[in-house]
This record gives structure tokens, sequence and C-alpha cells, in this order.
């Protein structure tokens, strides 16, 4: 839309109980320079989406991209989500206001001579008690320029709120392991000191049952985390990936391998990753 | 293929005392939880009275927008006649509590069961949550298959296309016909349990 290449944002389009819109981060493309895209989304009190994990039930937003020559999008990166729902019924996503980000590369030989236009078509599913599938069509057009503007102050902290609300890897010095137990998993965590408080979100669905416990062992240099099985995990996982929350702003991503307690490794006789130190003591390199 | 062999009476007396701590009683491979419904045509259905019998539970909620894509393609209603017509026992569960969405009265269900053209066995009203609880029902429309034995074959989605979208359904695999064809030609049910797509199961415990 050319009209709405202004200064200021427009207005977002609406989705069920809210709105969605597209924004870059920096107000200009050009060949060879990457850049972040937002997807952010204003909900109305109560209501929710979801993770890229939605939990027990929901799914998360869906974007077909229409880009121009040149221009491809990479994994979306999630914000931490949070724990929705009712007790029996466990659902992980947003409230209020969050932005997904989406990082954009530009080819070398990317040829627009004065603008270009990405658009989006969101589908989205909007929650409170009830459902509401949406879909939107957003976009955003970018002036073609080798110099990168100074991005505008709003939309600078609108992508630094969003940066902030994203899992961070784990430390290097973090040690964690996955021990396989029959009805669930035991996380691990060596980090150097005393962890009280952690709470697992995990990255694929049927892992693990998200309404169960987790109940935190404290140790000396960190936590055992305790995660129940899903009913629906009828085959072993070869690793256990999630965000590891510690407190309201320490989230974590973190990706390890599952061992079986005091076993070797499993029957279906993987490869030994590089990351893999022992078959005992698995460490893990976070992403 | 896997027999149960414990005595209906002990299976009986595990499930009732396994259901009020809400843990899930019903688990793929293992015996699946006896109940007895009530429905909105006013008979009364035991579960245990289909011994012999594949039986399909199918968790509904006839607000909810996944439910919608199944009934307003005919998808649902094709999978009810295509099935019971070939001696399977088809439930649909409707685990809404008063005032949530998806409770209705057993007229206002069979209003809509002739207006869908739906073809149950019968449509089981669960305002308590008791069955959807004693299988630890999330979602609807999620689907459960259960063999001749008693023993639970499939848990999950109805298929592979958690969305809501209508023109997903001639290109999804149905879990349901996967496994009900498997079982019945003898064969192990190659996907035994999925996460089941769909809305929340609006039981009586919800916090709004």
């Amino acid at each position: 839309m050319v009209l709405c290449a202004t200064e200021s944002r427009a207005a977002g389009t609406p989705i069920p109980h809210g709105t969605v819109e597209l924004i870059s981060e920096i107000q200009s493309i050009a060949a060879g320079r990457p850049l972040y895209l937002g997807l952010h989304f204003q909900l109305e009190r109560g209501w929710h989406i979801y993770w890229v994990n939605p939990g027990d039930s929901g799914e998360p937003p869906r974007v077909k991209w229409d880009l121009p020559k040149g221009v491809s999008v990479g994994a979306i990166e999630w914000p931490t989500p949070r724990r929705l729902g009712t007790p029996s019924i466990v659902d992980f996503g947003y409230e209020d206001d969050v932005m997904l980000i989406v990082p954009v590369r530009v080819d070398a030989g990317f040829a627009a001579q004065k603008e270009a236009r990405v658009g989006a078509e969101v589908k989205v599913l909007v929650c409170r008690e009830m459902c509401i599938p949406g879909k939107a069509e957003v976009s955003v057009s970018l002036p073609v320029k080798p110099s990168q503007p100074v991005p505008e102050r709003e939309t600078s902290a609108l992508f630094a709120a969003a940066r902030k609300s994203m899992p961070r890897p784990a430390p290097a010095s973090w040690r964690f392991r996955v021990i396989d137990g029959k009805d669930s998993f035991e996380l691990v965590a060596e980090v150097g000191h005393q962890i009280t408080q952690a709470s697992f979100f995990p990255l694929a669905e049927s892992q693990i049952k998200n309404a169960g416990p987790q109940d935190i062992v404290p140790t000396s240099t960190g936590f055992r985390l305790k995660l129940t099985k899903s009913d629906q995990l009828l085959k072993p996982i070869e690793r256990l990936q999630g965000v590891l929350v510690l407190s309201a702003d320490k989230a974590y991503s973190i990706d390890v391998p599952v061992g079986k307690p005091g076993a070797a490794k499993n029957s279906s006789g993987n490869e030994i990753r590089s990351t893999q130190s022992s078959e005992s003591s698995k460490e893990v390199t976070q992403k | 293929m896997k027999h149960s062999k414990l005595y209906p009476t002990l299976v009986t007396v595990l499930l009732l005392c396994a259901a009020p701590i809400l843990m899930s009683a019903a688990k793929v491979g293992e015996p699946a939880p006896g109940f007895t419904g009530t429905a909105s045509n006013g008979k009364t259905y035991r579960l245990s009275d289909y011994r012999g019998k594949f039986v399909v539970l199918e968790w509904h909620n006839n607000g909810c927008p996944y439910v919608g894509k199944h009934y307003n393609s005919g998808n649902m209603q094709r999978l009810q006649k295509q099935w019971t017509g070939r001696g399977v026992v088809w439930f649909t569960i409707l685990s809404s509590a008063p005032g949530k969405q998806g409770f209705v009265s057993a007229s206002e269900e069979n209003e809509y069961l002739a207006k869908e053209q739906a073809a149950p066995t019968a449509a089981l009203l669960d305002p308590t949550g008791e069955i959807g609880h004693l299988y630890d029902a999330k979602t609807s429309p999620q689907m459960v298959v259960i063999n001749p034995q008693g023993v639970v074959i499939y848990d999950g989605a109805i298929d592979d296309k958690p969305t809501t979208d209508l023109a997903d359904i001639p290109v999804a695999t149905n879990y349901v016909s996967l496994a009900l064809d498997a079982a019945m030609a003898g064969k192990e049910v190659a996907t035994a349990a999925t996460r089941p797509y769909g809305c929340s199961v609006k039981y009586g415990d919800s916090s709004h």
C-alpha cells in the first residue's frame, strides 16, 4: 500500500478481538542487507493467541508470505509464552500485546529499483472462552535505499521490547541432561548455583503432559525438574527442546539429548552427536 | 493383538479409583475406561455393552470452529455413516458444562443432529464432564477408537490438518479411518496417538 508509506505506522488490520500489523525495523531495503520484520498483535483484554506449540488446544498463527524476488524469510522468533487455560487443559500463548520477529534475507542480487512490498496472509486463532479463527492480509512497503536510515523511535521501542521477550540461549557454562524415566522425563540442570523455581515449555507437542505438575528439586548447583510424559507419547524421543523459565524475566532456549538412566544409547542406534561428551552425561550446546 | 486379562469388575474398581484424581485413565494399549451415558434420544448407553464391536468416541461442541469445519463440510457425517454402516458404534460426546459453549439440552442436540444429518449411534450428554475427564479429553473434536476387546487403539486428532480450514479436509489423512481400517484388517495401528487438535473442552472447571 503505497498510500501508507509515511513516517508514522498505519493502524493495525482487524482480526477477531484485536489487530495485527506488519512492521519493518528499518524503513528501507537494500541488496545484501538483512532486516527484521515484526508481526505485531494487539488483543482485547482476556483474549489470547498461541505459541508455536499451542499446548492442549488451539493453534499458532500461520503466515503465508508474498515476497519480492530476491527476498526470503527465516524462521519466526517466538517470545516466551505464558501458561493459559484451566487446571485440566493447559495452553501456551500470549495475551494483550505480542510481537513475533521475522528475520529477512535480501540477496546480493536483489534488483528492485524503487520500492519493495512484503505481504503476509496471517491466519490466527483468537480465543478466550471460545475460539474465533481470523485471517488478515498485511503488508509493508519499503523504499530501496543503500544507506541505512535510523529506525524511528516507536518502532525501535517495539523491537526492543520484542527482543526482551524472547528466550535467550543459556549461558555456555550451564549443563543440562534429560533422564528418560518410565512415565516422566527428569531435566537435570547444572548452573553453578541453586535454582528454586523453574518451568518448562516444550517446543514439540505430545512430549510432556501440559497440565501435569512440574516438580522441582533444587540442588546446590542447579535443579532437577520432573516432567510427566504425555499420554500421546508412545515412542522414545531423542531430544527435549523448549523454553526454560526460571523467573518472570529469565527465559532460556534449551535443546537437550534424552538419555536412558544408566543404559546404553537407545535401540534405534542413532549417531552420537558431537555435542555429546559421553553416553551418560550429555552436554548441550545452546543454539 | 493384545487382550486384557483383567476381570471386568477389577477394571471398574480401578477406574472408579482413578477418575477423581484426574489422572488420565484412557491410554492407547490399555483398557478403555467404562462409562454409562445418557443420550439426547433419552436412552442410556453403557460402553461395556459393546464388547465385540469397534467403538468410536467423538468429542463435540457445536460452537467450536474446528468442529464446524468437519460438520459444515459433511466430513464428520460421512465418517459416521461410513463406519456405523460397517458395524462400528459411534458415540458423539458433549462434555460442555452448563453455561459454557457447546452445552445443549437433549432436544437442542436432537435438532442439531437432524439439521446436520449426523448419524452417530448416539449423542451422549456429559455436562458434568465425567466421561470427558475419564478419557482426559482435551479438545473437540478429539477422537478415540476402542477395539472389540475393549482396548483403546487410537487417541487423538481426527486428522493431520490442525486447522479450521475446510479446504484442508480433502487433503487430510484421517487418523480414525486409518486406525479402523488397520485394526479391521488385523494389522497394528501405525499412528495410535496424536495431539488432539481443536477447541478446549469446556469443562465446569474452566477458569473463565
